[in-house]
């Protein structure tokens, strides 16, 4: 019986064989519980590109790369083809290491009592 | 570039802030339209995104001593409108399989409210989705999706055959059209600000 990795072309690990919670170094859960969906991420500058990308899995580079501009945790998850749950682990790291910041959503009920957001959002709408 | 700006109720920790984000979800059965109402509002194209649901298999036969969870992969598509540097809707369409997202925890807490899609022709696929949103008292419009433009029941027969509430909007249209799912979303905004009390306290939306 062959072994399961013949047939696989050298360099091929890194793509192929690596699965998600390998890049979360075994993690399973995100150690903070407090990152939604649409929680926003932007990159904090202050840090410079070579101490930004030291210790760093490539994975955490693209996070960095993609929050320059403000995105969502389901934007970041669908940008690097990662489950949510594994995307929050990587974001959370980078939020421990001072790299990111997060803006969380309003929960449904701040929302849904905040009628100066209502109405921002009704008029934007209002204009598409 | 506005979301440089400094917003007090951006709290960045650091220098830049990022805009509010809120969420509306797009539910309703397999096929009745979900993903493209959410295309047709959205500034970008659905994008796809994945999680892990962990379900507890409760009341299913399982040999004692052997694993009681399993493990789902749910994908949903998602869509997003910038209504300002200081302010993102986000709109996402619920996974066909209600089982499972109905379990989803970050995908239904949180969402200002919903629009329930029904396709005249298989309403009973639309049942669970309205259902779950009135026994958890998240506010819901149903939009019915007039495939190809006809629809072959009016709004009260439709109303009637859900045995909706009658303080439930219920708009018909193609939802090809984007006017017809902004159309929704408004409905769903003016039923949210029907329900915040007139006194408008700013709560922050931090």
């Amino acid at each position: 019986m062959s072994h399961w990795t013949e047939g696989l072309e050298p360099g091929d690990e890194d793509r192929s064989l690596v699965r998600p919670y390998a890049i979360t170094r075994g993690r399973t859960a995100p150690e903070r519980d407090d990152l939604r969906l649409i929680t926003m991420v932007v990159t904090v500058d202050e840090h410079g590109e070579k101490t930004a990308a030291r210790g760093l899995e490539p994975e955490h580079r693209a996070i960095l790369e993609q929050c320059r501009e403000p995105s969502a945790i389901a934007e970041i998850a669908a940008t690097l083809n990662l489950p949510v749950s594994v995307t929050k682990i990587l974001v959370g790291d980078l939020i421990t290491q001072g790299r990111v910041a997060v803006r969380p959503p309003p929960t449904a009920r701040q929302a849904g009592l905040n009628t100066t957001l209502l109405q921002a959002v009704r008029d934007g709408l209002e204009k598409l | 570039m506005g979301w440089r700006n400094s917003d007090q109720d951006a709290r960045p920790e650091r220098g830049r802030s990022a805009p509010a984000a809120v969420k509306f979800l797009v539910a309703g059965g397999f096929g009745v339209g979900k993903t493209t109402l959410v295309g047709a509002v959205s500034e970008v194209a659905p994008v796809r995104t994945e999680e892990y649901l962990t379900q507890a298999s409760a009341g299913v036969d399982v040999i004692e001593g052997l694993a009681e969870k399993s493990t789902t992969t749910v994908a949903l598509d998602f869509g997003r409108i910038s209504i300002s540097a200081e302010l993102v809707v986000y709109l996402f369409g619920t996974p066909g399989q209600e089982r499972f997202w109905f379990m989803w925890n970050d995908l239904v807490n949180g969402a200002l409210g919903a629009i329930v899609l029904v396709d005249t022709r298989r309403l009973e696929v639309s049942f669970a989705s309205i259902d779950f949103f009135e026994n958890r008292g998240v506010p819901f419009v149903v939009g019915v999706n007039c495939f190809h433009g006809e629809c072959d029941r009016t709004a009260e027969e439709v109303r009637e055959a859900l045995d909706l509430d009658p303080d439930v909007p219920l708009l018909l249209g193609d939802v090809r059209r984007p006017e017809v799912g902004r159309g929704l979303m408004l409905a769903l905004v003016d039923r949210l600000m029907a329900q915040a009390p007139p006194d408008d306290t700013p709560v922050g939306v931090g």
